[in-house]
């Protein structure tokens, strides 16, 4: 695995303009670094990403199973009980899930490790779908790359191929926060690859959802609701006024509801329970759990339920070495293995490894200046050279 | 893994739901439209029984599937002075909602010869009150009688759930801002 600086494309501005995102001259587009890009061999690809990540897949397949017979799973993981029937129903139904992102670290060399699952709301889709794969197609016409260069990445095929594969029978309505620019940019994305599919799409607000007299959620036309694929988390949904009709209301999620059990970071210690030594999972416990005692006084201290890296704190021998900023701080939390980032020249890149229908299809990487990757990360292209 | 993808398919935003078509430009089926029972029964081409029972059939529909205000007034205004009707729903607090009045009817021709059935109300709107419409707001076109409208104008009305309230999503979003994780 290296790091690899390359000139930007000199379509770098047209290219934002058409993709919709902002561009400044000198500075590019935000969050997005193409100055430089990751190379990797196939077999690292294969046996160090695709293969884990499918086997982890199916280790959370097994954690599912148990908490559909174990509740003190949900317990743990700090579900209210009032919603342990809708998550039952959801797994024992087949709902099926889309996608979802395991976020790896990973030097090219030793197993990738995984940090943590985003398996309701991952982020940074469409860079990964669509983006980067046209970054690959311009910088190799400019000349800037190796030959042959490849990408690990057929994302945006694999969700068009995936859509009519949901049994969806109806108009398929979506939904996210619409005041939020990425999210709503990622939804659009989402609705295309569902036309792309033959599929009839109705775009909305989370706040525009409506109930009915006979309790279902309804659109801005009155029409009800009856598959929702939604950029809005589980225990948003849950918590908020409309959270308790959701079981009665009929309609089908995506993701699912059983998708909340692995969305949670309470996932890393059950799974560390379940599967002690597996060698892609690090040691993790609940903060109350006196088996966390293993960790020492070096380990990493996440919040259950936060975004993008807000409230995770690395202890060093008992003191906070690196944090990060957040309003997650009052939740339960778990403690994990300290397993840093590789460092590549003064960037720390974390693995997002892209999971359609459970299948392992692409990657997205993010580099951070720290260890904890936050919402000021930079997208990183990369290519796959034998 | 190197595929021949045309990254220009996957970037013009789309708006909101694409479900109209253009009448116009749809294969056609045989239906029958009339604005009343007595009209179906004038017309020497149909017989009794069929006016019936699909005159029933649409009015047994019309409470389910015709839109639905909150108010008389504002049903007035997509459909016309005294062209409103309360309907039977009710709102969670006990209010009265609206609907148009049952302006006509439409069956479609039954494969083989056998009459006519999959009827649904219509109704016309103050603004374009030449052309029928359904519920779902499909254009029927602008005759009665045996005539033929476009296949996707004749199918199921949905059924219009009366909203009862809305906002009961968001609030985290706006707290907390990106979804995204």
């Amino acid at each position: 695995m290296k790091r690899i600086p390359v000139k930007e494309r000199s379509s770098l501005a047209d290219a934002a303009v058409r993709h919709e995102f902002e561009f400044q001259a000198g500075q590019g587009v935000p969050f997005w670094d193409e100055t430089a890009y990751y190379q990797f061999t196939t077999q690292q690809i294969d046996e160090d990403i695709v293969a884990p990540a499918e086997e982890i897949e199916n280790l959370c397949y097994q954690v599912i199973s148990r908490a559909m017979e174990d509740e003190t799973v949900l317990q743990r993981l700090g579900v209210a009980r009032v919603h342990w029937d809708l998550i039952a129903d959801s797994w024992q139904n087949k709902d099926r899930n889309l996608y979802g992102r395991m976020d790896l670290s990973y030097d090219g060399k030793g197993p990738a490790k995984l940090l943590e699952y985003n398996a309701d709301t991952p982020t940074t889709l469409y860079e990964s779908a669509v983006f980067q794969w046209e970054w690959l197609e311009e910088a190799d016409k400019e000349g800037l790359l190796p030959d042959r260069c490849d990408q690990f990445n057929e994302v945006h095929e694999k969700i068009v191929e995936a859509f009519p594969r949901l049994g969806i029978d109806s108009i398929l309505h979506l939904a996210s926060n619409q005041d939020v620019e990425d999210d709503k940019g990622t939804l659009e994305y989402i609705a295309e690859c569902a036309q792309e599919a033959g599929l009839l799409t109705n775009v909305l607000a989370m706040e525009d959802i409506g109930i009915s007299e006979e309790g279902q959620f309804t659109d801005l036309d009155d029409k009800p609701i009856s598959t929702l694929f939604k950029l809005y988390p589980w225990e948003w949904i849950l918590a908020e006024d409309f959270g308790a009709h959701v079981a009665a209301s009929g309609v089908r999620f995506i993701e699912p509801a059983w998708r909340s059990i692995l969305s949670n970071k309470g996932l890393l210690p059950i799974l560390w329970e379940m599967f002690e030594g597996h060698p892609n999972l690090l040691p993790a416990f609940f903060e109350d759990d006196p088996a966390a005692d293993a960790l020492g006084e070096t380990y990493v201290r996440k919040p259950l339920l936060g975004r993008q890296g807000a409230n995770v704190e690395i202890y060093r021998d008992g003191k906070i070495e690196t944090s990060r900023e957040g309003p997650y701080g009052e939740q339960a939390h778990i403690l994990q293995e300290f397993h840093p980032l590789p460092d590549f020249d003064g960037r720390f890149p974390l693995i997002g490894c892209w999971l359609i229908a459970s299948k392992a299809v692409g990657m997205g990487i993010r580099e951070d200046k720290t260890l904890i990757t936050g919402t000021e990360a930079n997208f990183v292209p990369h290519v796959i050279v034998e | 893994m190197k595929r021949l993808r045309n990254s220009a398919s996957v970037i013009a935003l789309v708006a909101a739901s694409a479900m109209f078509t253009t009448a116009c430009e749809e294969p056609k089926v045989d239906a029958a439209i009339y604005e009343t029972l007595q009209q179906c029964l004038k017309d020497i081409n149909m017989v009794r029984s069929e006016c019936e029972k699909n005159y029933n059939s649409a009015r047994q529909q019309h409470a389910a599937v015709a839109p639905k205000f909150a108010s008389k007034q504002e049903c007035e205004t997509e459909f016309g002075a005294a062209r409103c009707e309360q309907a039977p729903q009710r709102t969670s607090s006990g209010g009265s909602m609206f609907m148009p009045l049952m302006m006509g009817y439409m069956m479609g021709s039954m494969i083989g010869g056998r009459g006519f059935g999959n009827s649904q109300p219509l109704y016309r709107t103050r603004s374009n009150p030449g052309t029928f419409r359904t519920s779902d707001n499909k254009a029927a076109g602008r005759s009665t009688g045996r005539t033929q409208v476009a296949k996707s104008s004749m199918a199921r009305p949905t059924s219009k759930a009366s909203t009862r309230s809305r906002g009961g999503f968001g609030s985290s979003g706006r707290r907390f801002g990106s979804a995204a994780t």
